[in-house]
């Protein structure tokens, strides 16, 4: 299992290399690449590798090639190169009703024309279950997400909450291997796709079933998944666990899409050992990067979250490095904490401070504020 | 997934959904209170649509209804020769008991019906693979939109045109069908396959002219349907075959029923592609009531086998719409 595996790009997609070699247990996505008609590249050199048990979470902006990366496992978008295993066996040349995954369509994709139990037994049929054992089976699905009272009606009868459930339970029946959910809570009010995370999620983990989930909400994707994919431009931008997506993103892209990073481009000013200064003429940051090749007079890049940015009272007398003086634009209260939007020197800076700071800031836009950061808190970004 | 729901089943925890359902579902009343949306035009809307439809109702009334009512009373009236109009306004049935007699007639009720079922039956099966091409293969509107005007294109000429086309140029003994199957070994000049003026040649221009009748209900109820229903369907193991049956094809009835009735009527009560493309070999309901009206002037009895055929209509679309639900489906 340690055995690392051979012939993916070294750089881009390294983090991107699963754990495990392809042939093991779980879901494994080699070089996946898909070229439209057209030349369009909506995934390119795409490697993952999914466990059982797994909630994985495709995140990205529209576009990104999230999308069509699920419907390539789902077999309704077939790869232009490269192999999708599923417990070592090859995806590629299997059309969808082979496949031991089913898909939670975005728009849930119920059949109008069929009841609710209809709907849910459908897969069953199409298998050949006999009448009455898939009848059985279907309630008991419809039992587990609470709609056995509502068998009998039409889909276009029930509300946005329940036809997502239908949806759940129709795919359920069915025992798939792998749960692929397209943008499943896109539907929803937004009260009830904060609860539907929660209980999607234990569900997951009552079941301990795959689930690979495509979404373009960062919230959603942090409180859902074990592990997010961040995609941009047809490419993994990142591969981690939500912490380390949200506090360690390894790219400009990712800092960006995650939100409410500082992003400081500059040259490597001085470098001691593994520690870089990054500097960018007015803002200077230090950061500790092991193995990171830059040398002085290099380009950089290093993102600090907003959340990790202090407010510096006391500060006077020259800047130093992680801190910047910065005016404030903009003091945006939003209840448990407050947005300082700044300026350092013409680049925009953001800092969060706690919600009770709101007295002793209300009211402060054009003045002069020093802040700083912590050098740990500092990302260098590929 | 197992049996009964007791602890450690999975299962999704309803009943917090179900609160946050009802949260916004008692919001929703409100804002739309607020946009002004739920301000009910029902009560006005009555007399306003009675309005709007007046002239609709004024038009069939007087171009459908009332001579569909003539005709019936004129069915009543008696045959009198050398009267003004050839009847005089004396009640009797004669005239239906005189049609219910008539062989002839009833043998063309039965070969009108039957030509009109083959040209249904026809029409539903080269029609529908053209819709399902057009609406669920086709992927851009523009596409469908300028493939559909195209199939659209025999209609732009006269109907007169296309059936004397038919005959001669298309389907005479010389023309480019027999010629077409001679090439291909199927039958020769001399012992044609398509006899023209004959039984077949006109059921055969009965499809081509009415085809399109069938093809544009079905392509619009085809277009309805959900085409991430159609992948869910593979997705949960159907192939082909079993999602058209399951998922394409009960969606799909509507369409089919209104085609069918639309190629039914048109064709059950033809007259003048009978007679271009018939010429005098082939006879049909319409023709005989034609030769009732025109040659005899026998108009009480003309108005009677009219009178039937409409109520042979009327059973047969009856018939037609018992394989769908039209009012819950559309």
């Amino acid at each position: 299992m340690a055995e690392e595996p051979v012939g993916r790009p070294s750089e881009g997609a390294a983090s991107a290399a699963p754990s495990t070699p392809p042939g093991s247990d779980g879901l494994d996505l080699i070089d996946v690449t898909k070229v439209f008609p057209g030349g369009t590249v909506a995934v390119e050199d795409f490697y993952l590798h999914v466990d059982h048990g797994e909630y994985v979470v495709l995140l990205g902006p529209s576009g990104c090639g999230k999308t069509t990366t699920l419907r390539m496992i789902g077999g309704h978008e077939f790869p232009t190169r490269g192999d999708i295993l599923l417990d070592g066996e090859s995806l590629v040349h299997l059309p969808p009703h082979k496949r031991p995954t089913t898909t939670v369509f975005q728009h849930f994709a119920l059949f109008p024309h069929r009841s609710v139990l209809q709907n849910v037994e459908f897969g069953l049929k199409m298998h050949g279950m006999p009448k009455e054992q898939r009848r059985r089976r279907a309630m008991e699905s419809l039992e587990m997400v609470g709609l056995e009272p509502l068998a009998d009606r039409k889909p276009r009868q029930l509300s946005g909450g329940q036809q997502q459930r239908v949806a759940l339970a129709r795919v359920l029946v069915t025992n798939p291997k792998a749960l692929l959910l397209d943008e499943p809570l896109g539907d929803l009010d937004r009260l009830l796709q904060l609860r539907m995370r929660v209980e999607l999620r234990n569900l997951q983990r009552q079941l301990g079933l795959m689930f690979v989930h495509v979404t373009h909400n960062q919230e959603e994707a942090l409180s859902m998944a074990d592990r997010i994919v961040v995609m941009n431009d047809a490419r993994i931008q990142q591969i981690g666990e939500p912490l380390a997506v949200a506090t360690r993103p390894e790219t400009e892209l990712v800092a960006r899409f995650m939100g409410d990073n500082n992003i400081i481009e500059g040259l490597v000013a001085s470098r001691e050992g593994d520690r870089l200064i990054v500097e960018n003429g007015i803002v200077r940051a230090s950061v500790v990067a092991p193995g990171d090749a830059r040398a002085v007079g290099d380009k950089a890049s290093v993102a600090v979250r907003a959340a990790a940015v202090e407010l510096d009272r006391n500060g006077s007398g020259p800047g130093d490095v992680n801190s910047a003086d910065c005016e404030i634009v903009f003091v945006e209260y939003l209840g448990d904490l407050v947005k300082l939007h700044l300026t350092a020197g013409g680049d925009r800076m953001l800092a969060k401070v706690p919600g009770e700071q709101y007295a002793s800031l209300r009211g402060r836009e054009g003045e002069t504020l020093r802040i700083r950061w912590k050098e740990e808190d500092v990302r260098l970004l590929r | 997934m197992s049996g009964s729901s007791g602890e450690g089943t999975p299962h999704l925890d309803v009943e917090e959904l179900e609160q946050a359902e009802e949260l916004v579902e008692q919001h929703l009343p409100k804002a739309e209170g607020a946009l002004g949306v739920a301000e009910g035009p029902q009560r006005r809307g009555g007399w306003i649509t009675a309005l709007w439809a007046a002239p609709g109702f004024g038009f069939l009334g007087f171009y459908l209804i009332a001579p569909l009512v003539f005709i019936v009373l004129v069915s009543f009236w008696t045959y009198q020769v050398g009267a003004k109009s050839g009847f005089v306004t004396d009640w009797t049935f004669s005239n239906y008991t005189e049609v219910f007699k008539d062989r002839v007639y009833w043998d063309n009720m039965w070969s009108s019906f039957y030509r009109s079922l083959i040209a249904v039956a026809a029409c539903l099966v080269f029609g529908f693979p053209i819709a399902y091409f057009l609406a669920l293969k086709v992927n851009s509107l523009r596409n469908q939109i300028a493939l559909f005007v195209l199939a659209l294109a025999p209609f732009w000429t006269s109907s007169l045109t296309r059936s004397v086309a038919w005959t001669f140029p298309l389907m005479g003994r010389e023309g480019a069908l027999n010629q077409l199957l001679s090439k291909i070994g199927l039958s020769s000049i001399d012992d044609p396959l398509i006899e023209p003026l004959s039984e077949t040649s006109v059921t055969l221009a009965m499809i081509q002219l009415y085809i399109l009748f069938m093809v544009t209900p079905l392509f619009f109820t085809l277009s309805q349907v959900d085409r991430t229903a159609l992948e869910a369907a593979s997705d949960l193991g159907g192939n082909w075959w079993r999602t058209f049956r399951e998922v394409i094809l009960p969606q799909t009835m509507p369409g089919v029923v209104i085609g069918s009735i639309f190629v039914f009527v048109l064709t059950m009560g033809e007259y003048g592609t009978v007679r271009l493309v018939g010429g005098n070999a082939v006879s049909s309901v319409g023709t005989i009531v034609n030769s009732r009206v025109e040659l005899a002037v026998q108009y009480p009895q003309g108005a009677a086998s009219a009178v039937l055929l409409v109520l042979a209509l009327i059973a047969g679309v009856f018939v037609i719409t018992r394989f769908s639900n039209l009012r819950e489906e559309l």
